[in-house]
């Protein structure tokens, strides 16, 4: 009987499948064109998948082996049984390896269920509370209905119940694992994450066999000229189509919670929920069904939204609401983490650039900073002829005068901060103390458009650094050297799509060259012990985890390092313009930093951020000292046993201090 | 950004500094060698352009005539080509902070003394006396005119090649320049005097010789009053029209102005405003010369804290600000406002202690920073954290010389508690802050409070500290700074008694802390004619009693300083305080209700009586022994100092001696009465070294 009701549930499944799979294909295709090359990417696919993917899925050892079994086992299994009991090729080897794969599937489906036994909070529940007993239909039926075929059993055996009993779990495994892929259920995860790699639109961020890691942090520019495109993301369907199918590819496993800054300091922002949201977005509905952790404060089933909706209500309640867009600091760790490669920075940006290109409603100090940006140049409104006044004893080298240098050093809008200013005048002692050939850009030097970009203001990015582009194109320099992680991922980033292309050099990736080419030598560290703590922009966002570790081993530090450190750094709270937009929440993340680094025991955390140090630096009774490494290093130079006799400068009246 | 006008840098002349904070001149009573800027010299200059100040302009009434003694105040002698070298030193260190340096150079004409070094004639426009230093002198002759002309121009050239920034003129202060100005000085009938023109010309004169002598890329500037404040001197008008005279020639780079002349002791407090004055009292005169003139002007007077200059330079009022005593008391002051320590800024709490000694010829010191100017000697500024053990300190007694010792030793990293009877630190200094107009006293106390909370010191406010606590525990160093009390009991015939009610005499810790009421009518008799009778006595007058305050020695308040007793005698005078000399207190005795105090004048010896209800005795303080004799000879030192050491600010030898118990040092009145400023020095130099 099997032998007849089987090839028909398969192939009826199947055909609901594609089925679905067109539905699915047709919410996507809401979306606005991208530009993505199908073939190749579909060709890319498996390296994609296995290298790439697997990359991230591999840093939790126990989920990797299970997911393979599991996966694995799952599409050895669906192909041989298709061959098997939909096509009849009773082979009896055929049919031994679809034993094989189904208990292979059936073995790594106990490990989901034990890791459903007791799920962590970032996990969901609800329809993904089933998913391990359907795997085990899925592999147990299989298995069982393909014991005859390898004459373990005999082919009649047992009753005609027995027979539908066994069919029946069958159903429920292909309804679960094959029509489920499409029509929505937690399967459907394999389609559009299949899918959502090998169109992924940055396809430039994965891994090639040409070797390098792939990266690409930089945000897309917005066509301000194209008068067709929006200017950001209103409703679900102003994302491409292939954003919206990486929002749909999500497994809800919560990785990203788990590491967001603003959701553990209880602001409204969950990076998981915020996906989730968007799919209810692209199919329409109410996120009722959502089964995991709200938005911080926020109940969850009041929202609501469709393809063609708005994403943020101007008044009441929509998908999602703006506080929860401005909570995020960008800080990427999210990104970093997620196992299916979704873009959440990309669209948050996104939606803020609607929020403040068309609402101009950019809550919290944003307005008024973004009006600065117009008007001064910069974010503090300061005038933009007093960008040197710290250096005014310095004697600094300009372009303007010397029109050609090897090193340019970007100053930043750290230029305006007397904190800041600290840094900058001993990174200034450091590539004297190095005799570094290097000028800057003086008065003539404007803001990156770092903080205009995260706050959505693409036109007054696109303004300065247009501008800036210009400015840097009068001049020759080998490289541009800046102490600012934010200047340092624009320029290195985000100003080649707009025609400026340069070789940017974080300060330590510099100080770390210097030292090792013999150039600066360093008294013994005589301090106590040392944390380091990882920008974003700096790790995450530009892969820079070793020169900082290098310039303070130099040092003679050895680094106590933080639970959360490297590509797992957690963020100040200073990116993306959080701070001047300043979502309340339950805690400050700058506090839960410095309470990180307070577990180190550390008496003093080195950095190498203006935003970083001004954060860490604004915690109250914080139990280190916050410094950065061109400090560190300015206050530990001692002449180099190689030089000769302590060169005297050229113009005497140049300051020694740091302060 | 806070504080963004200090730090906007300025252009004076061809010279760019660095923000808009000036050391403004003063005489630092520091050349020595015959007027040469030393190493001492140079050490204090370096100290504040390494503390981030953009601007110092050195030498307050530099002379450049030999004529015009710098003996006196040991200013710096631009007379010779000597002094080149001893610039290029003074230069090259406040250059390699980022600071520049100018020099005030004058000719002093009258206001000096004649009576030593070289008997100089001292000279002026016709010959007038100058009260405050009781000086005579001739009536300057045409050759002496261009003689001088010359040495101003020989001075301006000497200051250039030592590598200094610039040279400010005084043409205040009733200097020779401004002496022929002034009218009430100048009586000339010739081309030097009379017509305004005409009194304008020896400046002119000088002012044309320098800048031919420097050339156009040295900065050449004025120090100008901006109001004489007599009624026959310069007017605020005057000034006004003087200033946009010298400025229209276009060759002077900056003005320095200053309210008040001073050749009257009146006039001089005006000068260097004490505390009694309020923040930037001439502020007004400098802006309306700032109304007139082209170029940057520079005002200090009274300028303490970075508030306040940023809301003077803010308001536009003046483009550079003088912070002179400022970074007398700290000279880290700028670097403390850029670290974001605005807090730990040591605030000038207008003492006067510094200008006070100057006027005296002593060396410029500050009553609360015992490292200022003796940083040659190895005095710090910042103390370093210790590299030896880390000690158990306890420290007995919350006055100055405790603070300081609690802050220094805490400083060094150890473990530090500090006692205090009171129920608040201060000691002495919290009397003192009772009397009218010496509130801003307080103003030490509350930095070491601030300073003690940072560092975290164990305060055990309201415990007398006994034999028992001190030894429970278990210190390694203790330092007894417990001070002393009124020396009442001098003598028999003066009443005193421990049984408040049976006492005929109290003491003027009593009236100003509020222990004993004020009279009605009080006689104060005070030996020692420091602040604390005359704080007593302003303090009485203002709280309504008839007072009368006697003294045997010269005059009250003769041992408080210029710039402080006429702040005192303005008040006293006004409340019809009664103030009389030359009588000592032979004896207190109670008639009916009153008392009757006998004085006998010291010269002829006679006896008079006052009938009053209460008399106060100010007779200076009686070391506190007790806790010292009672735990001297368990220390390890016996208490003992060594002073070779001490002197030459090397560590105490006891320190790295090994044993077991306790080092034992103490400081401040309770070793012998002196002043604040001994109890912090001696409290730095014994505590630096823990």
């Amino acid at each position: 009987m099997l032998n007849t009701i089987l090839p028909i549930l398969i192939f009826a499944a199947l055909a609901l499948a594609a089925v679905g799979a067109g539905r699915r294909v047709r919410l996507w295709r809401q979306g606005r064109p991208s530009p993505v090359p199908l073939l190749k990417g579909l060709a890319a696919l498996p390296r994609r998948y296995l290298v790439d993917l697997h990359h991230v899925v591999a840093r939790d050892k126990v989920m990797s082996n299970t997911h393979v079994a599991t996966a694995g086992g799952f599409v050895a299994a669906a192909v041989l049984m298709i061959l098997v009991h939909g096509l009849g090729l009773a082979n009896p080897v055929l049919g031994a390896l679809l034993l094989a794969a189904s208990a292979c599937m059936f073995v790594g489906s106990l490990f989901v269920a034990r890791r459903r036994r007791d799920p962590p909070a970032r996990l969901s529940r609800g329809p993904w509370m089933r998913l391990p007993k359907s795997l085990m239909a899925f592999s147990l039926g299989v298995f069982l209905i393909t014991l005859p075929t390898v004459g373990i059993l005999p082919p009649d055996a047992g009753s005609w119940i027995l027979a539908l009993v066994l069919a029946a779990v069958v159903v429920w495994g292909l309804a679960e694992m094959v029509v489920g892929m499409t029509w929505g259920g937690p399967m459907k995860h394999a389609f559009a994450g299949a899918l959502h790699l090998a169109f992924h639109r940055r396809p430039e961020r994965f891994s090639s066999k040409a070797g390098g890691e792939g990266r690409s942090t930089g945000l897309k520019a917005l066509d301000l000229e194209n008068e067709a495109t929006p200017l950001g993301v209103e409703t679900p369907s102003d994302f491409t189509w292939n954003q919206l199918l990486g929002f749909d590819a999500c497994v809800q496993c919560g990785r990203c919670e788990a590491v967001c800054p603003a959701f553990a300091a209880g602001q409204p922002l969950n990076p998981k929920k915020l996906i989730q949201d968007m799919v209810v977005g692209l199919a329409g509905g109410s996120d009722a069904g959502y089964a995991g952790s709200p938005y911080p404060g926020k109940p969850v089933g009041e929202h609501h939204g469709n393809p063609h909706g708005p994403i943020v209500a101007r008044q009441g309640t929509a998908l999602v609401d703006a506080e929860t867009l401005w909570s995020c600091t960008t800080c990427r760790a999210c990104v970093e983490e997620c196992p299916m490669m979704i873009e959440h920075v990309d669209a948050i940006v996104d939606m803020r650039r609607h929020l403040t290109l068309e609402h101009g409603n950019t809550p919290g100090k944003g307005a008024e900073v973004l009006d600065n940006l117009i008007a001064t140049d910069n974010p503090g409104g300061f005038d933009p002829g007093s960008r040197l006044h710290w250096a005014a004893d310095l004697n600094l080298p300009r372009m303007a005068d010397l029109g050609q240098v090897d090193v340019l050093l970007w100053l930043g809008d750290g230029a305006f901060d007397m904190r800041n200013q600290r840094t900058l005048r001993a990174l200034v002692k450091v590539l004297r103390a190095a005799e570094v050939d290097f000028a800057v850009l003086g008065d003539e030097e404007r803001d990156s458009g770092d903080v205009a970009r995260r706050l959505g203001d693409e036109a007054t990015f696109q303004s300065l650094a247009r501008r800036n582009i210009a400015t840097l194109s009068r001049y020759r320099f080998q490289r541009i050297v800046t102490c600012d992680p934010h200047s340092f991922h624009v320029l290195g980033n985000e100003y080649s799509e707009l025609g400026g292309h340069y070789a940017v050099q974080h300060h330590s990736t510099f100080i770390a060259e210097l030292y090792d080419a013999g150039r600066l030598a360093f008294s013994p560290w005589k301090g106590g012990s040392v944390t380091y703590h990882d920008p974003c922009y700096l790790g995450r966002y530009n892969g820079e985890y070793e020169a900082p570790r290098r310039v303070l081993e130099a040092l003679g530090i050895q680094v106590a390092e933080m639970e959360r450190s490297g590509f797992r750094s957690r963020c100040c709270g200073g990116g993306g313009g959080a701070p001047i937009i300043d979502i309340p929440g339950e805690r400050r993340i700058p506090d839960m930093r410095m309470n990180d680094v307070k577990e180190t025991g550390a008496e003093l955390v080195a950095v190498g951020c203006p935003q970083c140090t001004a954060m860490l630096e604004g915690v109250v009774d914080a139990s280190a000292e916050v410094r950065d490494i061109a400090e560190l290093v300015a206050d530990a130079l001692v002449a180099r046993p190689a030089a000769a006799a302590p060169r005297r400068s050229a113009d005497k009246t140049t300051a020694e201090e740091v302060i | 950004m806070a504080f963004d006008a200090l730090f906007q840098p300025i252009e004076i002349g061809k010279l760019t500094i660095r923000n808009r904070v000036v050391s403004t001149a003063h005489a630092e009573v520091y050349a020595t060698d015959g007027g040469m800027t030393t190493e001492r010299y140079v050490r204090y200059y370096e100290e504040k352009a390494r503390g981030g100040c953009g601007l110092a302009i050195c030498g307050g009434s530099s002379v450049v005539s030999i004529d015009s003694p710098q003996g006196w105040w040991s200013s710096v002698n631009l007379s010779t080509d000597r002094i080149i070298p001893h610039f290029q030193n003074l230069a090259d260190a406040v250059h390699k902070h980022g600071g520049k340096i100018m020099i005030q150079i004058t000719h002093m004409g009258r206001r000096s003394r004649w009576d030593g070094f070289d008997w100089s004639t001292l000279l002026s426009p016709s010959g007038i006396r100058e009260p405050v230093h009781r000086s005579t002198c001739k009536t300057i002759e045409e050759e002496d005119i261009w003689r001088i002309i010359g040495d101003f121009a020989q001075a301006a050239r000497r200051a250039k090649e030592g590598g200094l920034d610039g040279v400010e003129l005084s043409a205040v202060h009733q200097h020779l320049i401004d002496q022929f100005w002034s009218p009430r000085v100048n009586k000339r009938e010739d081309q030097w005097g009379g017509s305004f023109e005409n009194r304008m010309r020896f400046g002119m004169e000088v002012l044309k010789a320098v800048r031919a002598e420097v050339g156009d890329d040295f900065v050449v500037g004025m120090r100008i009053c901006g109001d004489e404040f007599h009624p026959d001197g310069l007017s605020h008008d005057d000034m006004k029209q003087i200033a946009a005279y010298y400025d229209a020639t276009g060759q002077v780079d900056f003005f320095g102005v200053i309210g008040s002349g001073c050749d009257t002791h009146n006039t001089l407090a005006n000068v260097i405003p004490n505390m009694s004055y309020p923040p930037e009292p001439f502020l007004h005169l400098a802006a309306g010369i700032k109304e007139v003139v082209g170029v940057p002007v520079i005002h200090a007077q009274n300028i303490k804290d970075p508030n306040q200059a940023q809301r003077i330079l803010e308001g536009g009022y003046v483009d550079l600000v003088g912070m002179t005593r400022a970074h007398i008391a700290d000279p880290h002051l700028i670097a403390k406002i850029k670290m974001g320590q605005v807090d730990q800024i040591k605030q000038c709490v207008g003492a006067n202690y510094c200008i006070d000694r100057q006027y005296q010829g002593l060396d410029v010191l500050c009553i609360q920073n015992a490292a200022t100017s003796r940083e040659y000697m190895g005095l710090p500024h910042i103390i370093e954290k210790s590299e030896g053990p880390k000690r158990k300190v306890v420290v007995v007694g919350g006055g100055p010389g405790g603070m300081e010792a609690a802050r220094v030793a805490a400083e060094r990293g150890h473990d530090v508690t500090l006692f205090e009877a009171a129920e608040a630190l201060g000691g002495q200094i919290t009397i003192a802050a009772q009397a009218p107009q010496r509130d801003q006293i307080a103003g030490i106390t509350r930095w070491y409070q601030l300073e003690l909370a940072r560092l975290k010191v164990d305060l055990r406010l309201g415990t007398r500290a006994d034999e028992a606590t001190l030894l429970d525990l278990r210190p390694d160093i203790v330092v007894l700074a417990t001070g002393g009390q009124p020396f009442l009991s001098q003598h028999p015939e003066w009443g005193y008694s421990e049984n408040s009610e049976e006492s005929m005499v109290v003491s003027t810790w009593d009236i100003l802390s509020g222990k004993v009421a004020p009279g009605k009518n009080v006689l104060i008799y005070d030996a020692i004619c420091e602040f604390s009778g005359v704080s007593a006595a302003d303090y009485l007058a203002d709280k309504g009693a008839k007072v009368e305050i006697v003294t045997d020695d010269i005059k009250p308040g003769a041992a408080v300083g210029g710039t402080t007793f006429p702040t005192y005698y303005r008040s006293l005078y006004e409340k019809e305080v009664i103030m009389s000399s030359d009588l000592m207190l032979h004896k207190v005795y109670r008639e009916g209700d009153g008392l009757v105090a006998v004085l006998e004048n010291e010269y002829t010896g006679a006896l008079e009586e006052r009938v009053v209800d209460q008399v106060v005795v100010e007779n200076g303080v009686r070391p506190d022994e007790d806790l010292y004799y009672a735990l001297k000879a368990q220390s390890r030192n016996k208490g003992q100092l060594d002073l070779e050491a001490l002197y030459a600010i090397q560590p105490q030898p006891s320190l790295s001696e090994t044993g077991d118990g306790f080092l034992l040092f103490r400081l401040g009145d309770c070793t012998a009465p002196r002043n604040t400023h001994a109890a912090i020095y001696d409290a730095l130099r014994i505590c630096k070294d823990f």
